[in-house]
């Protein structure tokens, strides 16, 4: 079937041939719905479309970060960091003050008076009392962090390295990769605008941007889900996260990583820009097929409502949902496939526009895993050459440890690391 | 004055004795701020009933409305019953440190001052526009919690106060500038001689004096952008046709142009800095303009040598922040008693200075030569970025504080 080519070696050899094969596939038969998942529920509850209570505030201590399970919030900032400390004593100050800050800000107040004895403390943008709006500050470490300079080369988690450039990616080694990402969410993009500066000139002497992508959900269009700009709902099937031995199995760092590493989680950052133009000038079925789902609905093309299973049980020969849809092949509902699956945090982003005149837009996909390896990398792998690759460019991200979260107010981000 | 922005001030001539509020970005490096706790029990006039006190600052009554208060943060809001402007300081009643102002409060207007306060005896102080002070009824302060987030009281830098360190500032300025035209001589002699490679050393050389006076280019005038001016919009160096000075022979010295095509400027450059002498020792320095400039050297340097947009050949950026550097601790050298008495934290100053001029010069090589700014390394350049800024962050509270205040 047509879905099994990819697009531009369907342009330029076969001209127009087999287009109408996937037609038929469309009359699949609708299958019964199942109920949705308790995930997928908590997502669009707490989700984009909710009223945005200002007070509303994401506890900062807990066993994890705050910005790991919660659903993606309206707006985020992913801002990784290069450290510039010299010593490791600075780095583990550079730590503390980015806990400070961060739970200062996620819990909202007056900000520090400095009468006459300097410029104002805050930047003013959230008035003269901060509101913490759902702030989730989520601070994670790089390879880059683990080398020669502050001695910690034994202790990095297992698997964190550098991102590998995959089999259809174009990595931009200046906005890839970096010693720290900051993963900043909030109701709004001031709140999360506020927190970037506020960290920045907090931390100016000992950590520089190295690249920033910021982020946004949409609101429901018009239910369910949040689409991303390809018009795709998108987060639909995501793992329970209301289930915490699912968790545990799924998200959370445990055997094979150092003692510091427990209750962290392997965060995956690929932004991906869509070719937005080229996929606005192709057929719905064909874009449908690649995805496995109607876009109108979100729901699988072997069913009826957004949350129903796809039934591949009842599809083996991809009739209906192609065997190389992205879906599909992201998660053929296997039982190693379930055991395996991710938990993922879209965002999408707009960048504006290139030299060609063309939008410049797409995704700012995230995903926590326990084990990288064996979770994202194996379902990437499995991704490789999918049909949606011609209409999509990953060029940014990285691989990163979300830290441990902040138990007591002594604690701070990454202590179990540095006094390990 | 209020109408000229302070980038304005950074390149063109304005003494401006009125008082500048302190903007721009902030000093906090890597300090730790909590939240405040919701505000204590007071007691006084609360109009909007949120825990604010509403308080009178007029000429024959200031303060008003406050009479007693527990320790921690307070919400002033202060209405001008006066007919003119009124400036308002909160401060304690012992020692004149202020916690809090309104500049220029307006008649009939109103506005919020905040500060979290200890224990102490504070009093409002205000100030009309001709200057007759009132001070408001003592309110002390007892028994409050300890906490970490004081106010930082800051007794205020009086003109008085600036006028020693004006001197002082302006007596190293005086003993520069023959350095000055003994550079920009041997700029001109090497030129005559033909000699490319020594006219870019003395270029660099007398540049380098130039770039350390940076507190002083508001007093020079018309003399710094005859000497330092830079190309106007949508021109460079060697196509701005009114341009003169270090950049425009910069823009000789570092292309295939011939050599003597800069001699004209060189001698139109010693001429300048010739006049600059003579002007100088009949100029007054602003005592404003030391503290200001103080934070700003750098602030420019941050802003147009770190994106080499005022590089015009030489790649010599790195010689002009290390001048920059160095004129940056002249401005402050006069300036530390005063710094010292107000809580000023010198040492962690001093240290980014010196970590900024050791990268910095970390960039000149063995045989005096410096690395252009294009050529570092995306870490190194984040080096530089880094320690450049925090150094700045600690450099703006100088302005803030040598603001000139009336002293009560
Ligand atoms: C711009 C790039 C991408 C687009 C447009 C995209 C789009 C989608 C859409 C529309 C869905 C269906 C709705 C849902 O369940 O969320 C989906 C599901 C999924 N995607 Fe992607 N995706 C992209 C990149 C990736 C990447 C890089 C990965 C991982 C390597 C990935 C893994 C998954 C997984 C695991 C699912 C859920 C499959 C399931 O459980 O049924 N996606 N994606």
């Amino acid at each position: 079937m047509t879905g099994g080519l990819p697009r531009r070696s369907f342009l330029s050899g076969l001209v127009g041939a087999g287009v109408a094969g996937p037609l038929a596939a469309m009359a699949a038969a609708p299958i019964a719905a199942e109920a949705a998942t308790r995930a997928s529920e908590a997502q669009n509850a707490a989700g984009g479309a909710s009223a945005a209570d200002p007070a509303a505030r994401i506890p900062f201590e807990g066993i994890n970060q705050q910005g790991i399970l919660p659903p993606p919030q309206r707006a985020a900032a992913f801002v990784s960091f290069d450290v510039t400390a010299a010593t490791r004593g600075e780095l583990a100050e550079l730590l503390q003050t980015i806990t400070t800050r961060a739970r200062f800000l996620t819990t909202g107040g007056a900000p520090q008076t400095t009468g006459i004895s300097a410029p104002p403390a805050d930047s003013g943008v959230l008035g003269p009392e901060v509101a913490p709006d759902n702030l989730a500050v989520t601070v994670a470490v790089g390879a880059s962090l683990f080398d020669a300079r502050f001695g910690l080369a034994a202790l990095k988690p297992s698997q964190l390295r550098t991102m590998e450039d995959f089999e259809n990616d174009a990595l931009r080694r200046e906005v890839c990769d970096g010693d720290l990402l900051l993963q900043i969410t909030a109701q709004s993009t001031d709140t999360v605008l506020h927190a970037v500066r506020d960290i920045a000139r907090a931390t100016r002497g000992s950590m520089q941007i190295r690249w920033r992508r910021d982020g946004f959900v949409s609101a429901p269009r018009p239910s369910g889900t949040p689409r991303n700009l390809m018009g795709f709902k998108d987060g639909t099937s995501n793992p329970d996260i209301t289930d915490a031995a699912l968790m545990q199995k799924l998200v959370w760092a445990s055997d094979g990583e150092p003692a510091w590493a427990a209750g962290g989680s392997y965060q995956v950052v690929r932004v991906i820009r869509m070719l937005v133009e080229f996929w606005d000038r192709v057929n719905i079925h064909e874009q449908e097929n690649m995805i496995g789902r109607r876009r109108d609905s979100g729901a699988p093309l072997t069913a009826v409502a957004e949350f129903d299973d796809p039934h591949y049980d009842l599809d083996p020969t991809g009739e209906s949902v192609p065997l190389n849809a992205h879906i599909r092949l992201a998660n053929s509902r296997s039982q190693a496939d379930l055991d395996t699956r991710i938990l993922r945090r879209a965002y999408n982003y707009d960048g504006g526009v290139d030299p060609n005149g063309n939008l410049d837009m797409g995704l700012v996909f995230v995903a926590f895993n326990r084990d990288l390896d064996n979770q994202f990398v194996a379902i990437q792998k499995r991704l490789a050459n999918e049909p949606l690759v011609d209409y999509i460019s990953p060029f940014g991200g990285g691989y990163f440890f979300a830290l441990p979260g902040v138990q007591g107010a002594r604690d701070w981000l990454g202590q179990g690391l540095l006094s390990a | 004055m209020p109408t000229t922005t302070r980038r304005a001030r950074l390149r063109i001539a304005v003494i401006c004795a009125a008082v500048v509020l302190a903007a721009g970005a902030g000093a906090l490096a890597i300090t730790h701020f909590g939240a405040s706790a919701p505000p204590v029990t007071t007691a006084g006039n609360d109009v909007a009933g949120d825990g604010s006190i509403d308080v009178i600052a007029g000429l024959d009554n200031c303060g008003s409305g406050w009479s007693s208060s527990t320790g921690g943060p307070l919400t002033f809001v202060v209405n001008n019953t006066s007919i003119g402007n009124i400036d308002v300081y909160l401060q304690s009643a012992d020692t004149g440190a202020v916690y809090g102002e309104l500049e220029g409060l307006g008649s009939r207007a109103s506005a919020t001052l905040s500060a979290v306060l200890g224990d102490g005896s504070y009093e409002f102080v205000c100030i009309g526009a001709d200057a007759p002070v009132t001070t408001g009824a003592q309110v002390s302060i007892a028994n409050s919690a300890a906490r970490s987030d004081l106010t930082p009281g800051v007794v205020p830098v009086t003109r008085n106060d600036l006028y020693q360190p004006t001197q002082q500032y302006s007596a190293w300025i005086t003993a520069q500038l023959p350095v000055l035209a003994g550079g920009v001589a041997d700029l001109a002699t090497s030129i005559q001689s033909g000699d490319r490679a020594a006219a870019r050393r003395s270029w660099i050389a007398a540049h380098v004096t130039y770039e350390t006076l940076g507190a002083a280019y508001g007093a020079f005038g018309n003399s710094d952008t005859a000497i330092n001016g830079t190309p106007g919009a949508g021109m460079t160096a060697e196509t701005d046709p009114d341009l003169t000075g270090f950049h425009r022979i910069e823009s000789i010295l570092w292309s295939d142009q011939q050599l003597s095509a800069a001699a004209p400027f060189a001698a139109q450059l010693v001429s300048d800095v010739s006049t600059l002498e003579t002007t100088f020792a009949t100029t007054r320095l602003d005592p404003q303009d030391v503290g200001l400039r103080a934070h700003e050297i750098l602030e420019n340097s941050v802003q147009e040598e770190l994106n080499g947009s005022d590089d015009a050949g030489s790649g010599s950026t790195f010689a002009t922040i290390d001048a920059n550097i160095e004129g940056t601790e002249q401005a402050v050298l006069p300036l530390r008693p005063l710094l010292a008495d107000r809580g000023f934290d010198l040492a962690t100053l001093d240290d980014w200075l010196a970590r900024s001029t050791a990268l910095v010069e970390s960039f000149r090589g063995p045989d005096g030569s410096w690395t252009p700014l294009s050529s570092i390394t995306a870490a190194q350049r984040e080096q530089v970025n880094a320690t450049l800024s925090e150094t700045v962050e600690l450099l703006a509270p100088i302005a803030a504080i040598c603001d000139i205040r009336q002293g009560v």
